[in-house]
């Protein structure tokens, strides 16, 4: 096995509105009715939400990660640079992590400029990772989803020519075409922040990064499937000449600490259970608009009958997705698993999830900060001094 | 009455699908959005007419082409395809639906090429109180609604617990479909161009049309100088399939 770099952990929030519409099978995006929304619980939420990543960065986590999502209560940020940019203020330490604007939804020129300011104003504490947008973004936004991939590479190919050739530059390309590609700031960080893609197991995607040398991440997918994504991407790095090691692949994990683990489970499973089953829940129709999905790979997937549709268990989610509930030793030893398991030294943990409380999620982002993380960093130190004997 | 034969017809590298059936006077049926329902109820016009049908690239058996992101490229696509079939002197050209478009334009760029036209309820123009409806909203259990109006034509669409194959089938189709129209699901140049079509033109169209409502129709006998309107109580946008009399009309108006 080869070895990790030190681990960093990091804190991630949705900023869901946990207030979700009753009888909709087809789950909370997309055609949601938006009257559900009521801006002075808005207004507590977002206080809440971005003290609970301020408190995050005071406790030593590495990164704060943000994302985005369009037309759904799963979540508060249709735009993630407008968060980042009050934590990049607000914030010291961590990493700003924008994770990310689905550039093929945006004009990349702009999310050139934009990510720019984030990592002038965090003072180069800026992490970029890229989606391609859920299928349920293509309907909201009047993008052709037919094309989200080709838009979303050459939305790549601007943001890098943006960034790292001296401006003004001339881009001609078949979505986009660039008199004077010139954006104004330039990162703080050069060559640029590091960048990651985030997949959810396309072999193109995972290619594409590898190819480019971009880290790699991967979402609503369950750990086998990301592992062997995993192999694939260091395989394809290597051939291509592309430098990565265990910072080229971020995990993600859902904990919950808490002192016994009978009170862990009390105090955060039915949280858990309500993100699944209501926040992160769509249907085909929502979540497959027609050619969002290669042909093939639909295919598979209705033949693996691996369709969101059927009924969340609690037992189903714990063992495909990295969720633990229990004591600080427990959850530390879960998490060092994992980062071994998967080969990653940066793992995103979702340590608010659905409707869970302030308080609630407070006690778990400090007890997982003085109590997990220094327990992690000594399994692994010693799974690595046991490794080097 | 005959039933169709397939081959295959390669067209600048991507294999097409070709039915025919019976022979006589070549007439070329180009196919709405779908094609799972089959074409058996236009064969009647194969009494006393070749009857072609193309499969469009992206679509049945036909091969999807990487190439093609616009309704010009399906009228570019059949004008090779003519020259392929050799059909060199004027045809009669009906379209159906998206098909109809695609005739409407095909003969707003090679009218010489066509001898009558007819369009069942076209898809393609911008009627602002009429529009059509958005195909890619409409969720699969409901399409049957949309697209047939009587209680028998919709007990005659396959049901809606479909096989893998199907919903794979579908899927495919509705991309093909998405990389030309999801941005707009018409052209707002069409109104300015269909004023060249000069050949005799029947417009067809179902009273009771869910998809392209059936006031679209007086717009289309507006623009087209030469065309003449039937309209078929009752019937919804497969026209063909729900309204035999509709069939029977288009063959009395191509024998002139």
């Amino acid at each position: 096995m080869s070895k990790l770099q030190p681990l960093q952990f990091y804190f991630m929030h949705f900023m869901p509105y946990p207030h979700v519409a009753p009888g909709r099978p087809q789950g909370q995006w997309v055609d949601i009715p938006n009257r559900r929304f009521d801006p002075k619980i808005g207004h507590k939420l977002y206080k809440e939400y971005i003290d609970e990543l301020v408190l995050a960065d005071r406790l030593g986590y590495d990164g704060l990660v943000v994302n985005e999502h369009h037309a759904t209560f799963y979540s508060l940020m249709p735009s993630c640079s407008v968060i980042a940019g009050a934590l990049a203020m607000l914030t010291e330490r961590a990493k700003i992590c924008v994770f990310g604007t689905p550039i093929a939804l945006t004009y990349p020129h702009r999310l050139a400029e934009e990510y720019a300011m984030l990592d002038v104003m965090s003072g180069g504490r800026l992490e970029c990772a890229f989606p391609l947008g859920t299928g349920m973004e293509y309907w909201v936004n009047p993008i052709n989803p037919s094309f989200s991939r080709e838009r979303f590479r050459e939305g790549m190919d601007i943001l890098m020519q943006a960034w790292t050739q001296p401006g003004p530059s001339r881009y001609d390309g078949e979505f986009y075409q660039y008199k004077y590609l010139n954006p104004f700031p330039l990162p703080y960080q050069k060559p640029h922040p590091k960048i990651y893609i985030v997949g959810s197991g396309t072999e193109e995607t995972v290619n594409f990064a590898a190819e480019k040398g971009y880290g790699y991440s991967q979402v609503f997918t369950p750990i086998a499937a990301q592992l062997k994504s995993f192999e694939n991407y260091r395989a394809t790095a290597t051939k291509n000449g592309q430098k990565h090691d265990s910072e080229s692949i971020i995990i993600s994990a859902i904990a919950f600490v808490a002192e016994t683990e009978e009170k862990a489970i009390e105090e955060g499973k039915e949280h858990i259970l309500f993100y699944f089953k209501n926040l992160l829940k769509t249907d085909s129709h929502l979540n497959s608009p027609p050619g969002y999905l290669p042909v093939d790979r639909l295919r598979k997937r209705l033949e693996s009958g691996a369709i969101q549709e059927t009924e969340v268990t609690w037992e189903g989610l714990t063992s495909a997705f990295r969720t633990v509930l229990g004591t600080p030793d427990q959850v530390a030893e879960r998490i060092a698993f994992w980062c071994e398991q998967a080969q990653s030294s940066k793992i995103i943990l979702h340590l608010h999830v659905g409707d869970m409380p302030h308080w609630k999620a407070v006690k778990n982002i400090t007890l997982f900060a003085e109590e997990v993380i220094p327990r992690v960093r000594k399994f692994t130190s010693s799974a690595l001094q046991v490794a080097a004997e | 009455m005959s039933l169709f034969t397939k081959r295959t017809v390669v067209v600048d590298g991507i294999r097409v699908e070709v039915l025919e059936a019976g022979s006589g006077e070549p007439l070329v049926y180009l196919h709405g959005a779908g094609t799972t329902i089959g074409f058996q109820d236009i064969l009647p016009l194969s009494r006393s007419r070749r009857l072609i049908v193309p499969i469009h690239p992206g679509f049945g058996a036909s091969d999807d082409d990487a190439g093609i992101n616009s309704m010009l490229d399906y009228v570019v696509h059949y004008n090779a395809l003519f020259d392929q079939l050799d059909l060199s002197s004027p045809v009669d050209l009906v379209g159906h639906s998206l098909g109809g478009w695609m005739a409407g334009l095909f003969t707003v760029l090679n009218g010489r090429r066509v001898r009558r036209l007819a369009l069942a309820c076209p898809a393609g123009l911008r009627v602002a109180e009429h529009p059509t409806a958005d195909m890619f909203t409409i969720r699969a259990e409901q399409v049957p609604s949309y697209i047939v109006s009587s209680p028998e034509a919709l007990a005659r669409i396959p049901s809606t617990d479909l096989t893998v194959d199907m919903r794979v089938g579908r899927y495919r189709e509705l991309t093909s479909l998405a990389r030309i129209i999801w941005d707009k699901e018409y052209d707002p140049k069409l109104s300015r161009w269909l004023k060249w079509i000069r050949v005799p033109t029947l417009i067809l169209w179902g009273t009771k049309d869910r998809i392209t409502p059936v006031e679209q129709a007086k717009v289309w006998t507006s623009l087209i100088s030469t065309s003449e309107i039937e309209t078929f109580e009752g019937a919804g946008h497969l026209l063909f399939f729900e309204a035999p009399k509709a069939v029977g009309r288009l063959g009395s108006f191509l024998a002139k």
